[in-house]
């Protein structure tokens, strides 16, 4: 009786010995998975304990566990270590066999025989990642006979997904959990067998010689009711659409230096990955080199070797590299291939070391929609008219022509700001200007003014209880996170010191979670200084403290210079530093020149820009810069941002 | 730490006709344990090949005929820690065509080197009754610290297949394929189950050079480094995911105070781990 | 730095105002490690014998502070790379007595066989590679080879075989990695260990016809009573347990070896002296151990060394030492094989153990002697104190009193001659000198206390 190709059977549980032994008809090794060393590998089985029975994985980013669940069901692990590249497209290769002998030069393929073997439990989305070498390795113009030889050699039972893990995301790559195609057989298991379809005729033919019945209704409906749980567990994780474009528009993102942070370049995601397939060739000899075999190996683009030419390697940097994977697998593979190269089976999560998730480095480098930046904490509706209303409650000098003002009574939304942010402040009759904040407190902000002109004199010279007009907060503020675990550099002079402050506040809030921090600051002369109170409170909660000024009097006991050349003395060796700097454009250029020199990049270096604004939301152009408006897109900005703007004159 | 490429010597590309056809190979010791120079040893079943390719003109440990060189070859075993071997380093460059360091002690200092941090002249009067009698330098550093190297086999103690492939590459004239990266790859290709991601077992393998064919994970345990870090090693990501993850401040530092303490990726924690190790010494001690 | 002026070993040197004659080698060769000789003879009379020890201290004992045990087991490896099995071998069995840890049967018989692979690669190289061409008049076994290749060869296959061993058990030759407290990171399976007993089982005739070999190469003539110490085990030879002896009434339990010997520091050398508190010197090595345990030798080795009729020059001339490196050899290979056909899988490969603070000492068998381990652990279980006592440290003294005791009889011989005489003395007693720089006490200016 021949099965026909669609027909659903049943084999029962303890009739499982008997598809393993069809399988392993002819010599044919049968490759299951088993648990070894705490994972699930694909290795020889012989019969069905060799399976992992009653096993299930726990996955998270750098982490899989097994635990054992006492029942009896052998599928319920999703994907282990180890994925069906290690029989199609082994580790090492011969290629050639190279033999010299008098004067001659024998140079031959030199391929081991492809075993017939029988792949056992092959899911979904590792389904896919066959077609995807397939294409990759067979469907070009060029064809690897040895991957070719041990594909055709292969029958694949695939077993579908009846439970899905959390590091798995098939459903958003259109890769499962459904089995669709490339199968010989599919299986999908219930408590006491399994629902078996044949998907080729050589998998009907082995379908008839096994001890099936025809399903009923009932085993047909569990079987797809569990893959459909598999499915809505998984839910839709990464946006597809578009991700092409969106990846390849990002190729300038902060974000892959902040991967690359933490990236190891260990390799371990491509090396578990079932469709990366970048391999190098080494020449293995003897001493006397009479014969020398040259092997193939699994190599991988984030090995220093991988790109390297006469000059040096072109991808030096571990963002580099992380960004040459990242776009590959994500976008160019659509260009080369015709489809993704992810099948959505999360071993790159799982073994990573230290725990990158693809899923969440896919949202914040090319996130769906446009929120790249940070949007401030505003109420709906603001506009150039929305004014609250705060008082003066002290104003205390700071220096000859600078003085800071406490200012409570304000809007609740205000003390929502961030460090770095600014109010637009208003007093009848005068024009509108923007203040950093320089310091947030509970029920109030401390507003740093220096008097320059008609409008900020008339501020520092109002009384306790003035009413003033303020809006905000406003503007992109100090990425603080980004110094996290990390050396912390701020260089500023005279009065950039003010929006710097509520940025060291929060450094000396949660010192340990940073690493050195240093602040280098610089004024004309030591009575320009703001704060100098705080500088010895800082110092002592452990900020190191470099000062400078250009003029010294009698009792300046510190040195005299530029703030820039704080920096020779500093030590930043090999920890990764993120600088925020603020003070007069001339000593931004130069620190920015310095830092760079220091091999401290762009993403990770910050500035904190002023122009003229007038409404301080993006609305009336004055304060717009190449492609930004500062009041709205900044007035922080990482270098890499503004990338020349900074130096085009008259911009 | 790293080979330098350049030739210091040379100053040009060597050619075929440069190659002598049975080069002389010398085998000098500084400070070490002996393990490297050991490996050429342990090549049995390849050795009586090697001194039919190679004339092995000095060697003290296997034979009692000697040279002062001039070496086309000369294998360097073994760290700088003593006046003499800083002196004599630079005296075997001179007299070296190709000089290749071979092992921890040579490349990175060795285990020896965790006396960097300021402790030698404390350690050596705390141990010997009369210390002036011994003549000491206050660090352990590696030969490229002190002369330039053409070629470094990594490794504490280096791996066997290297050497070889070392040989092989001077009997051919190629450069030698000795690679730089993780050890991971090594692990992977070998089908080894990660000991880090499945079992919490905190290892240097992402960090660290490959040569070793990853053998400590294979035998259950974690890296610790013998071949030092590769050249992307980032060592505060691993650190601090150890330290997220249940491995206390000084013994995470202590993991990278091992073979290779003294390899610049690694010094930091290194050197924290070793002054916390030895701040609870007894005073009367030192 | 000490570079052979290319004359050949040591100087000519004619002799001096006094009559007196010089014997110097700057660098002994095909010795491991870097040690010199200095013997000045006077008027007839040794008036200096010196085995001056140059290698570059690297203070191991301090090393080791503030580590665990299973760090200190990685580190002391270091110590040498010829028997860097011996080092764990003491470290952790002087943890596990501390701790009070019970470990598998299977664990224990694993540790031998791991010795015996060490015992066999270092006994090989030392027969083979290292002091043979002493006996056959050859400057290396690479020259020897050319005129007994296939000599050579055996000797490189038995090397290797002992080298597989450590291998298969420990992950690599040299520097092995799964020895921890508790036993193994890692046993080995059935399948591993048997792939090796066919050669394990031809390895036994070889071992043989080394044995017999070596038997036939004939000894300088110099004969003594020496004091022996080693290791001894009513059931076994001892590598791992057993009850330190000696020929002269010594008896001590493993872990008390300062009970009865101490360490001195002296001029001409960076490593330490060990004597007895009588001021006493013994010889350790395959020699005292062939001597003090004959009885508990595998059957095949104890009719090996029956075969030869030398077990009493054994005793008395330390020329004789490469035959007592033969019956060990044979031994060795002999109880690898018996092991490994009846290998079973330990059911615990790794014991658990909770640190204790405390003194953990304990002594055990490397290839060339009583090899002793001395730790202080603090509450957390690190290190505080370490003190490591190798059996060269201890062989130096027999050394040097068997240099001047040797002289009289040879300087009538010409001097280059002669001078290669006394390296092969030194040879004799397969010194490694490394290991000997390292045996540092932290508190010798408190040797006056009493021991614990």
């Amino acid at each position: 009786m021949v099965t026909a190709v669609a027909e659903r059977r049943f084999l029962p549980r303890q009739e499982l010995q008997a598809l393993i032994d069809v399988l392993a008809e002819d010599g044919r090794r049968v490759i299951g998975p088993m648990v070894a060393d705490g994972a699930v590998v694909y290795d020889e089985v012989h019969r069905p304990a060799d399976l992992p029975i009653g096993v299930r994985d726990e996955q998270a980013p750098g982490s899989y566990r097994l635990v054992e669940t006492g029942s009896e069901r052998a599928f319920d692990v999703t994907v282990g270590m180890t994925s069906w590249k290690r029989y199609t497209f082994p580790p090492t290769v011969p290629l050639t066999r190279a033999s010299q002998d008098g004067g001659g030069l024998s140079l031959e393929p030199a391929p081991e025989p492809a075993e017939p073997m029988a792949f056992l439990g092959v899911r979904a989305c590792e389904l896919a990642a066959l077609r995807v070498q397939d294409r990759v390795l067979t469907g070009g113009p060029f064809v690897d006979a040895d991957y070719r030889a041990r594909r055709d050699a292969a029958i694949v039972v695939a077993a579908q997904c009846t439970r899905a893990g959390k590091t798995c995301f098939c459903t958003s790559m259109g890769t499962g959990p459904e089995v669709s195609e490339g199968a010989d057989l599919v299986l999908t298991e219930l408590d006491d067998g399994f629902v078996v379809t044949a998907g080729s005729t050589r998998g009907a033919d082995l379908l008839d010689r096994l001890p099936t019945r025809r399903a009923s209704e009932t085993q047909s409906a569990s079987a797809d009711a569990a893959v459909a749980e598999a499915r809505d567990a998984m839910g839709d994780q990464v946006a597809t659409d578009g991700l092409h474009d969106r990846l390849l528009d990002a190729l300038d993102s902060p974000r892959w230096q902040e991967v690359a942070d933490r990236c190891l370049a260990c390799a371990n995601c491509t090396l578990v990955c079932p469709t990366c397939f970048c391999t190098s060739v080494s020449q293995r000899s003897d001493l006397d080199t009479a014969t020398v075999v040259a092997e193939r190996s699994w190599d991988s683009c984030f090995t220093a070797g991988f790109a390297k030419v006469a000059g040096g390697s072109f991808r030096n940097r571990r963002q580099d590299r992380y960004r040459q994977w990242l776009t590959h697998k994500f976008a160019t593979w659509i260009d080369q291939f015709g489809s993704f190269g992810c099948v959505g089976c999360g071993r790159c999560i799982a073994w990573c070391p230290v725990g990158i998730d693809v899923r969440e480095e896919l949202e914040a480098i090319a996130p769906p929609a446009e929120r790249h930046r940070k949007r401030p904490a505003l109420a709906t509706g603001t506009g150039p008219a929305t004014y609250s209303v705060g008082t003066i409650h002290s104003v205390t000098p700071e220096t000859a022509d600078t003085v800071s003002l406490v200012i409570d009574g304000i809007d609740p939304v205000i003390a929502t700001g961030t460090p770095g942010q600014f109010l637009m402040v208003e007093q009848p009759g005068f024009p509108a200007f923007p203040i950093s904040i320089s310091r947030y407190a509970p029920g109030h902000v401390v507003l740093t003014v220096r008097a320059a002109g008609p409008a900020t004199a008339h501020l520092t010279q109002s009384e306790p209880g003035t009413q003033i007009g303020l809006r905000g907060p406003l503007g992109v503020g100090w990425p603080v996170e980004r110094g996290l675990g990390k050396d912390v550099v701020i260089a500023t002079g005279g009065i950039g010191l003010a929006p710097l402050r509520p940025l060291l506040d929060a450094l000396v809030a949660s010192r340990d979670r940073f690493g050195k921090v240093s602040l280098y600051y610089g004024a004309r002369t030591p009575n320009d200084m703001l704060y100098t109170g705080e500088l010895a409170s800082w110092a002592e909660l452990g900020i190191d403290i470099a000062l400078t000024v250009d003029r010294a009097g009698p009792e300046w006991l510190g040195r005299v210079g530029v703030v820039t050349q704080l920096f020779d003395q500093a030590d930043w060796h090999g920890q990764p530093v993120v600088a925020y700097l603020c003070g007069p454009e001339r000593m931004m250029q130069v620190a920015l020149r310095t830092l760079a020199e220091r091999g401290i990049p762009t993403e990770r270096t910050f500035v904190s820009l002023e122009r003229h604004m007038q409404c301080g939301i993006g609305l009336c152009g004055h304060c717009q810069m190449g492609k930004v408006f500062i009041c709205r897109d900044g007035p922080v900005f990482s270098v890499a941002q503004l990338g020349d703007a900074l130096n085009v004159e008259g911009l | 730490m790293p080979a330098q490429e350049s030739r210091a010597h040379a100053g040009r590309q060597r050619t075929r006709a440069d190659r002598p056809a049975r080069p002389r190979v010398g085998v000098a010791k500084l400070t070490s344990c002996d393990g490297c120079q050991l490996t050429l040893l342990d090549l049995e079943d390849h050795l009586l090949d090697i001194v039919d390719a190679f004339e092995i003109v000095e060697f003290p440990e296997a034979t009692s005929n000697r040279s002062s060189g001039p070496y086309d070859v000369l294998l360097v075993e073994g760290s700088v820690s003593t006046p003499d071997q800083a002196e004599w380093i630079g005296e075997l460059r001179r007299r070296a065509g190709l000089l290749v360091t071979i092992g921890a002690c040579a490349t990175a200092g060795g285990i020896q080197a965790l006396r960097n941090w300021g402790n030698e002249p404390a350690w050596r009067a705390s141990v010997y009754p009369r210390p002036d009698l011994l003549e000491t330098l206050p660090t352990s550093t590696a030969v490229s610290d002190h002369v330039a190297v053409d070629a470094e086999l990594r490794g504490c103690p280096i791996d066997p297949h290297q050497l070889l492939e070392l040989l092989a590459a001077l009997r051919t004239g190629r450069r030698p394929q000795l690679p730089d990266e993780s050890v991971c790859l090594a692990c992977k290709r070998r089908g080894t189950v990660c000991v880090v991601v499945a079992e919490g077992i905190p290892c240097l393998g992402p960090v660290t050079q490959t040569g070793c064919g990853a053998i400590c994970p294979a035998y259950g345990r974690g890296c610790y480094a013998c071949f030092g870090p590769h050249e992307q090693a980032n060592v505060e990501s691993l650190a601090g995911w150890f330290r997220q993850h249940g491995v206390d401040d000084a013994s995470a530092a202590r993991l990278f105070a091992g073979f290779t303490a003294y390899a610049p990726p690694f010094r930091s924690e290194a050197e924290s781990a070793t002054r916390t190790a030895h701040r609870q010494e007894d005073p009367s001690h030192a | 730095m000490h570079e052979s002026t290319g004359a050949g070993p040591g100087l000519v040197v004619p002799p001096g105002p006094d009559g007196e004659i010089r014997y110097e080698v700057s660098e002994l060769t095909r010795v491991e490690g870097e040690g010199s000789l200095n013997l000045v003879v006077r008027g007839g009379e040794v008036v200096t014998a010196q085995l001056a020890i140059f290698e570059a201290p690297r203070y191991f004992e301090q090393l080791v502070v503030g580590r665990t045990p299973d760090e200190v087991i990685d580190i002391v490896a270091r110590i040498c790379g010829i028997c860097p099995v011996a080092y764990q071998m003491s470290a952790v069995h002087a943890f596990e007595d501390l701790f009070g840890v019970a470990i598998d049967p299977a664990v224990r018989t694993l540790r031998r066989l791991l010795y015996c692979g060490e015992w066999i690669e270092s006994h090989a190289l030392h027969i083979y590679l290292l002091h043979a061409s002493d006996f056959l008049g050859y400057p290396s076994a690479i020259e020897m080879a050319a005129d007994h290749r296939e000599l050579v060869a055996q000797g490189l296959r038995l090397k290797r075989l002992g080298n597989r061993l450590i291998e298969v058990l420990g992950g690599r030759a040299i520097h092995p990695v799964s020895v921890r407290v508790g036993g193994f990171s890692r046993a080995p399976g059935r399948r591993a260990l048997e792939a090796l007993l066919p050669d394990l089982e031809a390895a036994i005739p070889e071992a043989q016809a080394t044995l017999d070999w070596v038997a036939t190469l004939v000894p300088p003539d110099y004969v003594r009573e020496p004091q022996l110490l080693a290791l001894r085990h009513p059931e076994e030879y001892a590598y791992n347990h057993g009850r330190i002896v000696s020929n002269d009434g010594i008896d001590l339990a493993p872990g008390e070896w300062g009970t009865a010997f101490r360490e001195e520091q002296v001029a001409w050398s960076h490593a330490l002296q060990a004597r007895s508190h009588s001021g006493g010197v013994y010889l350790l090595g395959p020699s005292a151990r062939v001597t003090l345990s004959s009885e508990t030798l595998h059957p095949l080795a104890a009719e090996g060394l029956a075969r030869t009729g030398q077990a009493e020059m054994i005793r008395r001339n330390v020329f004789s030492s490469i035959v007592a490196r033969g019956v060990e050899l044979l031994h060795a290979i002999a109880e690898a094989r018996d092991i490994v056909a009846d290998y079973r899988e330990p059911e615990v490969p790794r014991a658990s153990w909770t640190p204790r603070p405390g003194i953990a000492a304990w002594a055990t068998e490397a290839p060339r002697g009583l090899l002793f381990h001395r730790y202080e652990l603090d509450e957390q279980g690190l290190i505080r104190h370490a003190q490591i006592v190798p059996p060269t440290s201890q062989n130096q003294g027999a050394i040097e009193r068997d240099l001047a005791g040797f002289a009289p009889s040879i300087i009538s011989l010409p001097h280059e001659e002669a001078t290669h005489r006394f390296e092969q003395l030194i040879r004799s007693y397969d010194p490694c000198i490394s290991c000997a720089t390292h045996f540092l006490d932290l508190r010798v200016d408190r040797e006056d206390e009493a021991a614990p």
